[in-house]
Formats: structure tokens, sequence, C-alpha cells
């Protein structure tokens, strides 16, 4: 009995280790003058964020990213929400097949889209294939599944039959209700599922880099160059990098807890189904 | 395909209208995923002079291809292995825990962590392992134990170390909903029958959560035979997994014939459909026990 009761709190501590290791190291080794000599950093400093922010592709990678996930987002909302109230509401025969084309993407490795798309839109010369509006799309496709299961989720914790029905006989047009009274109710599930596709695609780096590559420079096509030329660099981006992530992930457990209190749905489900729905993409 | 199933109902019922609210959506799913990979399988049938041909799939016998996916399976399987292993029991554990402030702590850090993936991930294991590393340095400073060139962060075992790392807080979130599941009620009736520990796991803990882990074990493998961004910043293209092949025939690094691309890329969907599928039934029957 007192063995097995060292070994739960061990291993957990051992593995907090192996997940904190790396990330503290990267933040400290961002602020270390030298640390490749000797086993504590030779001093601190913060000319690595300076160098990295005077660099001028800084601020225009930084933006491209944001402007893609941002935009990649948007599409993914304004796609996604009304095709998946439509198909709750009045097409319930169609959800399998929507489940099927969000689950799809699972199995669609970035590398083997990248190489269909160009393969199909690469030719010509527009090269389609290599647009950042291609880009877009690819991404909408890509996170699907992020978008798709907490909106879906969201639609099945609320009656949305008698609430349409209910704004309906009040005079209220589908985009009106669609708007007015479901939006407001299903936005928790919207906001976890944006936030989650803004972080993985302001990360991604394998469909970027394969479709549009040095025509629009992403964050971590950048980051990525700078592992290979200067780490003190990279580790600088490294940092903004993981800080977004972090960023992001808190404000999506924030919203995914103020969600549950709303619709009272079991959170460790919600958070099962979100935690699938992430699975395969960013890596 | 959708327009002929929509209008061969309307006709039928005469309520088609209810599709063609859903043409936005599925008119991108056509062009960006089904076409592409339509486009890829036909590729992959035809040589450099559009003729039908199997010559492509005949190539993947070569050891270049055979290679890769043997690293590629490889290093996904073990990878998911010790996920599944090590994020079991630190799941169950976790579970186990008294204080649920610790509990939820650990929640949110496997949450945060499981999204460290891709290129700053492999960078953190450069300055962590790398050859000047500073775990390097300290093992061969204090314990003059020096592990390159034995071991080395840009190769297999550096993969699975860096590979591992994003597989494990993944299984501990994916594994905490089964091993809630396991109810006390069960162990209480198990242990009142004169069942130990040991037999309550035997015959009734492990065989409940078993489907469960089965269906995590595949979504690991899946998750990591697909990972690019890791194992190209990390080893450039000199190492021979599916994923870097297809990229380097990409990026045009290596001048090959395009129809064994498309023969890898179907290949690879194959095996990824392979995977998903049988991970949707073991999830289906891990659910039973969650109602």
């Amino acid at each position: 009995m007192k063995q097995r009761s060292l070994v739960g709190p061990l291993s957990i501590i051992l593995f907090l280790a192996y997940m904190f290791l790396p990330i503290l190291a990267t933040y400290v080794f961002s602020i270390a003058i030298r640390w490749d000599r000797s086993i504590l950093p030779e001093g601190l400093t913060f000319d690595w964020y300076r160098t990295a922010f005077q660099d001028r592709w800084f601020l225009i990678v930084f933006k491209h990213s944001i402007t893609i996930s941002a935009a990649s987002v948007l599409v993914s909302a304004l796609l996604i929400v009304p095709t998946a109230y439509w198909v709750h509401l009045k097409l319930p025969r169609a959800l399998p097949l929507l489940n099927l084309i969000s689950t799809l993407p699972f199995a669609i490795p970035a590398v083997v889209l990248a190489l269909g798309l160009i393969k199909l839109y690469g030719q010509g010369p527009l090269q389609l294939a290599r647009t950042p509006a291609m880009l877009v799309l690819a991404y909408v496709i890509f996170t699907l599944p992020f978008m798709y299961r907490p909106i879906a989720s969201s639609l099945e914790a609320i009656d949305i039959q008698r609430l349409t029905e209910a704004a309906q006989s009040l005079g209220a047009s589908w985009p009106r209700t669609l708007v007015q009274v479901i939006l407001p109710n299903i936005l928790p599930g919207i906001l976890s599922g944006g936030l989650l596709v803004f972080a993985t695609i302001f990360g991604e780096f394998t469909l970027a880099t394969l479709l549009v590559g040095a025509r629009y420079k992403t964050f971590p096509m950048q980051l990525v160059y700078y592992t290979r030329r200067d780490g003190r660099i990279a580790s600088a981006y490294s940092v903004i990098s993981f800080t977004v992530a972090w960023a992001t992930s808190l404000v999506i457990l924030w919203v995914a807890t103020w969600g549950t209190r709303r619709s009272a749905g079991p959170r460790t489900a919600q958070d099962l189904t979100r935690k699938q729905a992430s699975v395969g993409g960013k890596v | 395909m959708q327009i002929s199933r929509s209008t061969r109902i309307r006709k039928a019922k005469g309520g088609g209208w209810n599709w063609v609210p859903l043409i936005p959506f599925l008119a991108i799913t056509v062009a960006v995923m089904i076409l592409p990979i339509a486009f890829m399988l036909e590729g992959s049938f035809k040589n450099g002079d559009g003729l039908f041909t199997l010559e492509n799939y005949a190539q993947m016998a070569a050891p270049l291809y055979t290679q890769s996916f043997r690293n590629s399976i490889l290093l996904s399987g073990i990878t998911a292995i010790f996920g599944t292993l090590l994020g079991t029991a630190v799941g169950y554990f976790t579970y186990r825990l008294q204080s649920t402030r610790i509990r939820e702590l650990v929640i949110t850090l496997c949450d945060v962590t499981s999204n460290f993936s891709g290129a700053p991930l492999a960078f953190a294991f450069i300055v962590v392992l790398g050859s000047n590393g500073v775990l390097t340095l300290a093992l061969s400073q204090y314990f003059g134990w020096k592990i390159y060139p034995a071991f080395s962060i840009y190769s297999f075992w550096g993969l699975v170390l860096a590979y591992t790392y994003f597989q494990l807080p993944l299984m501990v979130l994916l594994v905490l909903p089964a091993v809630a599941g396991l109810k006390q009620e069960w162990r209480e009736a198990a242990r009142s029958l004169g069942a130990d520990s040991r037999t309550y796991w035997r015959y009734i803990g492990l065989p409940i959560l078993a489907p469960a882990i089965l269906a995590n074990l595949l979504l690991l493998f899946a998750n990591a035979f697909g990972a690019y961004a890791t194992a190209y910043t990390l080893t450039g293209s000199r190492f021979n997994l599916v994923t870097l092949q297809l990229g380097s025939l990409l990026t045009g690094e290596v001048l090959r014939d395009p129809g064994a691309g498309d023969a890898m890329g179907i290949l690879t969907l194959l095996l990824m459909g392979l995977t998903i599928s049988l991970y949707q039934l073991a999830a289906r029957r891990a659910r039973r026990w969650r109602q």
C-alpha cells in the first residue's frame, strides 16, 4: 500500500519535469548571453529579442500569420455555423454526411493535402495553389474538425427547434433568427473552436511552407529559418510562439468553463471532443 | 456526387431545396479536399505519357520507399506505445490524486503542452539535448556521461523523444474520461466478492479500459504518422520518413517521378484511413461504458 502511494506522485513529478524542462530551457535560453559552454547561462540579456524585433521581417511574418489565421477563422465560422445550424434544424438526414466530412481531415496529413492541391491547382500561369487565398481554404478544411465539433455540441445542447420556432412565430427572418437568437446561444462553442483554429494556424508550418513558401512567409517559417541560422533569435521566436499558444489555451479553457456554466454540459465530455478534434494538426 | 443525390431526393420527396444551403460548404469540401485526392489517385495510375500503369505502385517496393514507410511506422508505433503506456499511468495517477487543485493543474498543463509541437518544440529539444544542449552539458559535466555521439537529437531516437513529448499530454487528456468512467461500485463489488487489486485490474478494470486505450493508441499513431514540422526542423530532409519524402518532392529538393509521389500519397491516405476507421470502431465500443 505504501509503495503504491509513492509510485503515483513520483511518476507525476517525472512527467511534469519532462513537460516543463524543454519549455523552461527555451525561455531561459532566449534571455541568456551564452548557454552552450556552461551549465548555467553566462549572464542575462534581452538582446536577442531586440535583434529579432529590429529585423524588418519580424513584423512582416507576424502580420502574415495573424492575417492568415484570422481570415481562416472568419471563413471557417461563416461557412460552418450556418451549415451546421441548417443541418441540425432542417436536414438531420445530412448529419452523418457532415460528421463524416468533418472527420476526414483527421486522416489527411498536411503534406498529402499540399501534394494534392499543388497537383490540381499548381499548373497554369495563375498558380492558384501557391496563393495565400488557397492557403486559407486549405486551413479551413484542415481545421474543420476543430471548428465543427464544438459548434455541433453547442447546437445539440440547446433546443434549436423550439428557439427557431419561437423566433419565427414572432416574425423573425432566417438570417435574423440565426444572428440574434441562435448565435448568442452557441457563442461559447464558436469561440472555443475559433480560438483553437487560430492557435493551430498561427503555429502551422507544413501547409504554409509547402503551399506558399517564400511568396508569403509566416511566423513559423521564419522560426525554422532561424533554427538553422541563429539559435538565439530562434529561441526568441519560439518563446513568442509558445506564449501565443499558452495564452490561447488558457482563454479556451476559460471559455469552456464559461460555456459549460451556461449550457450545463458535462465538462469532461466537452473537453474530450475538443481534444480529439485537435488531434492531427500542428505537428 | 452530392448534387446528384440532392436532385434525386428532391424528385422523390419534394424536400430537396433543403440541400441548397449546404452548397457553399460542400463546394469547398469538394474543391479543396475531395478533388485533389481524386486527382492524386488518378495520377498514381498514370505514367509519364498519361497512360494507365501500375508501375508507380510497383516502384514502392524499392528500398527508398519501403525504408521511409518502415521508419514512419516504427517512429509512430513506438511513440504511440510509449505515449499510451506512460500516458495511461499518468492519467490514472492524476485521477486518483487527492487534491483537486493539483489534478486541475495537471490537466491544464496537459492542455497547454499538447499544443506545443512542430517547430518550437523541435527547437526546444535542440536547446535541451542538442550537441551543446543544457542537459547534454549537465550530464557530461556532473556525471561524466557523454551522450553524444551515441545519442543524437537529430537521429531516430531523438525524434522518438520529441514525438513522445507531444503524444504524452494528449494521451493523458484522452484517457482521463475513460479512467473516470471506472465506477467505484465495480471495485467495491469485486472486493466484496474477494478480489484483490490485481484480480480487479485483470478481470474488470483493464477489460473495461481496453477499447478506450486501443482507440487512443490508434489516434496517437495517426497523429505521429502525419507529423512533418517537428521532424523537418530537427533533421531537415535527411531522415527518411514518409512525410519528409513527400515534402522534399514538393519543394523540389529531390527531382523524382511525380507518379511515385502520388502513389506514396495514396498509400499514406489508405494507412491513415484504416487507422482512423479502427479508431472510430474502438472509440464507439469504449463509449458503451460511459452512459
